[in-house]
């Protein structure tokens, strides 16, 4: 009967062993956290960074052997870029366990939960880097999303912080079932779930049925949640508000890339063929999303909050190549986000962290705590210029090289549309240096609030994220080829 | 940029339909079902109990928790059965596989055994 049929899957291990590490890592770290208690609470952050850079290995190990790894009928593939955003993931997932692990083991948490939930939602971004079928990416999407929306919640005892979790699990449920709405039509059109196929079908016009608008569509909408795009960001800064800092922090950089990720792969493979749907709504939606991101965080007066509608713009940036790509091309769409991504990643996070460190001294986000920084803590004041005027895009420091990119791919074959939102790319930036210049203005030039000039203490592995996050933010503005080298690697396999 | 109007007819008309389905369902109830307001019709429960108390009245929440470990065994079942029947030429791949299945869902046991939540309080 049906048994009969089966056939053991070839499964290939060396492309599955960065995931293998990591469920083997975050298992361990479960056991610990139950054999020992409280005997053992600090051995589970070193264990999750260790696993993370575990995990790193198998990936430089199938980076040295090249070659494009194809499981379960094209479902599941590991190329070259599926290497550099897992190392992506990996990396930004090591960098929010060095920034947790003082805020963690201080406050009133679970340790062991926390690690063994945050390392379960890497697992899906390891996963959605190479899904390549409907149903692959749906389940790495909840694999990630699903311990998201607990660590959001993880401060359970504050209202701000069950807001945030609540906030973001309904929205984001709401959002996983329009996309599946979608999925679901697509699949009804092409009878396939293999995005290569999806692409092949639609692509071929024997399925250009008027109803795949309405998938595309839907599919798109499910994930513009996900990147927090205009006009689906509510929940972003009510989220990041009230989650914890680190959290924010991976929630702000890990969970974007990963939705953009999906949205990659999917637009860029399935959905290749019906550019004249996906271009005009990206375009839309780019453009939605940095002005009004742009806008809203020129008026705020909390540090957290305004870096939330800071992440919020930059997802328009990075959504502007899509408007394009249909003219100029996949790979230097793919190409250019991905190299955003990275730059984000290091910039990103480590403006959060000079957050939390300088937090651990005034206990609070407001933009005014920062007053006067200068006088009790002139180092991290300096690494706070370095993050806010990277982020805004000012030349020696690597956020300039992400929007060259941006504007080259946007001007490389120049149509109406493209200029226009060249210009509107250009207009944002101009904004967001205001906001992010009045931090360092505060920061510089504003007197201390409460005369309190203690010195701050950083504890050591926040120091390490920081400084590695700065050296990074440095090195691509300096020598922009690191990034560029990788992100070339990146568009598709075969 | 008429082509893309074109396509996104679809979304409109998609929408339109969804709105004309819902307005049509409730208006044609509307037309149909006869209107004899009663007060006894605003109750909870029209024809039951009356209801005590407040409505938010806490649960135990003890309930909630032997309603998760529930579905962790669940899952497993769903699993299983299918496995079970199939054993014979899944051969010792299978066998492999659901050891590390079960393995993991044992480990989930284990830490809600650990914590205490098998304890009725």
């Amino acid at each position: 009967m049906l048994a009969a049929a089966f056939s053991r899957p070839e499964i290939d291990y060396h492309a599955f062993a960065p995931e293998i590490v990591l469920v083997g890592a975050l298992l361990l770290i479960l056991v610990v956290d139950l054999l020992f208690e409280d005997r053992a609470r600090w051995a589970t952050s070193t264990l999750a960074g260790l696993g993370l850079l575990g995990a790193l290995v198998p990936i430089l190990t199938l980076a040295v052997d090249g070659g494009d790894r194809s499981m379960f009928g094209g479902a599941y593939v590991v190329d070259n870029f599926a290497l550099v955003l897992k190392a992506l993931f990996l990396i930004g997932g090591y960098l929010t366990v060095l920034i947790s692990t003082d805020y963690i083991g201080e406050g009133d948490y679970y340790e062991g939960e926390y690690y063994f939930m945050l390392l379960s939602s890497l697992l899906g971004m390891l996963v959605i880097a190479s899904a390549r079928d409907l149903i692959s990416i749906f389940i790495a999407l909840e694999t990630l999303s699903i311990p998201a929306y607990l660590l959001a919640g993880w401060r359970k005892r504050d209202l701000k912080g069950n807001e945030a979790s609540l906030k973001y699990y309904l929205l984001g449920v709401f959002a996983s079932g329009v996309m599946l709405y979608g999925m679901s039509l697509i699949f009804g059109v092409t009878h396939s779930t293999v995005l290569t196929v999806i692409g092949e079908r639609l692509a071929g016009g024997g399925a250009s049925v008027p109803i795949v608008t309405v998938g595309i569509l839907f599919v798109i909408i499910g994930f513009a949640f996900k990147v927090s795009a205009v006009p689906f960001h509510a929940w972003a800064p009510d989220t990041y508000e009230g989650a914890p800092t680190p959290i924010t922090a991976y929630l702000s950089v890990a969970s974007k890339a990963a939705g953009f990720v999906a949205l990659l792969s999917l637009v860029f493979i399935a959905f290749e063929g019906r550019s004249d749907v996906w271009q005009p709504l990206f375009w839309v939606l780019s453009a939605l999303t940095m002005t009004v991101g742009n806008v809203i965080a020129l008026r705020q007066t909390n540090v957290i909050r305004l870096l939330a509608y800071s992440s919020v713009a930059q997802a328009g940036y990075m959504l502007a190549p899509f408007a394009v790509a249909g003219h100029t091309g996949v790979n230097q769409a793919v190409e250019s986000v991905v190299t955003y991504l990275l730059v984000y990643l290091a910039m990103n996070i480590g403006a959060f962290a000079v957050v939390m460190a300088v937090a651990r001294k005034t206990r609070s986000g407001e933009l005014s705590s920062f007053g006067g920084l200068f006088e009790y803590a002139p180092g991290l004041t300096v690494l706070t210029s370095i993050f806010f005027f990277a982020l805004a895009g000012i030349p020696p420091l690597g956020g300039w090289y992400a929007k060259l990119v941006i504007f080259r791919t946007l001007l490389d074959q120049p149509t109406v549309w493209s200029v226009v939102l060249a210009v509107l790319v250009g207009v944002n930036s101009a904004i967001g240096l205001y906001y992010y210049a009045s931090v360092a203005r505060e920061t510089w030039m504003r007197p201390v609030p409460d005369e309190d000039r203690t010195p701050i203490s950083v504890p050591s592995s926040l120091a390490a994220a920081i400084g590695l996050c700065a050296i990074a933010t440095l090195a691509i503005g300096v020598v922009p080829q690191i990034v560029a080298r990788f992100a070339h690697l990146a568009p598709f396999g075969s | 940029m008429s082509d893309f109007l074109q396509a996104y007819l679809t979304v409109a008309v998609f929408g339109g339909t969804a709105g004309l389905l819902i307005a049509g369902v409730l208006g044609l109830g509307r037309l149909i079902r006869p209107s004899r307001p009663n007060p006894d019709k605003l109750t909870t429960y029209e024809s039951g109990v009356d209801p005590v108390g407040s409505g938010f009245s806490q649960s135990q929440v003890r309930y909630y928790i032997f309603a998760l470990l529930f579905v962790l065994f669940d899952v497993e079942a769903v699993f299983i059965f299918p496995w079970a029947v199939g054993l014979e030429t899944y051969s010792y791949f299978g066998l492999v596989e659901m050891g590390i299945f079960v393995f993991i869902l044992v480990l989930g046991l284990v830490y809600a055994w650990r914590k205490g939540v098998l304890r009725w309080v």
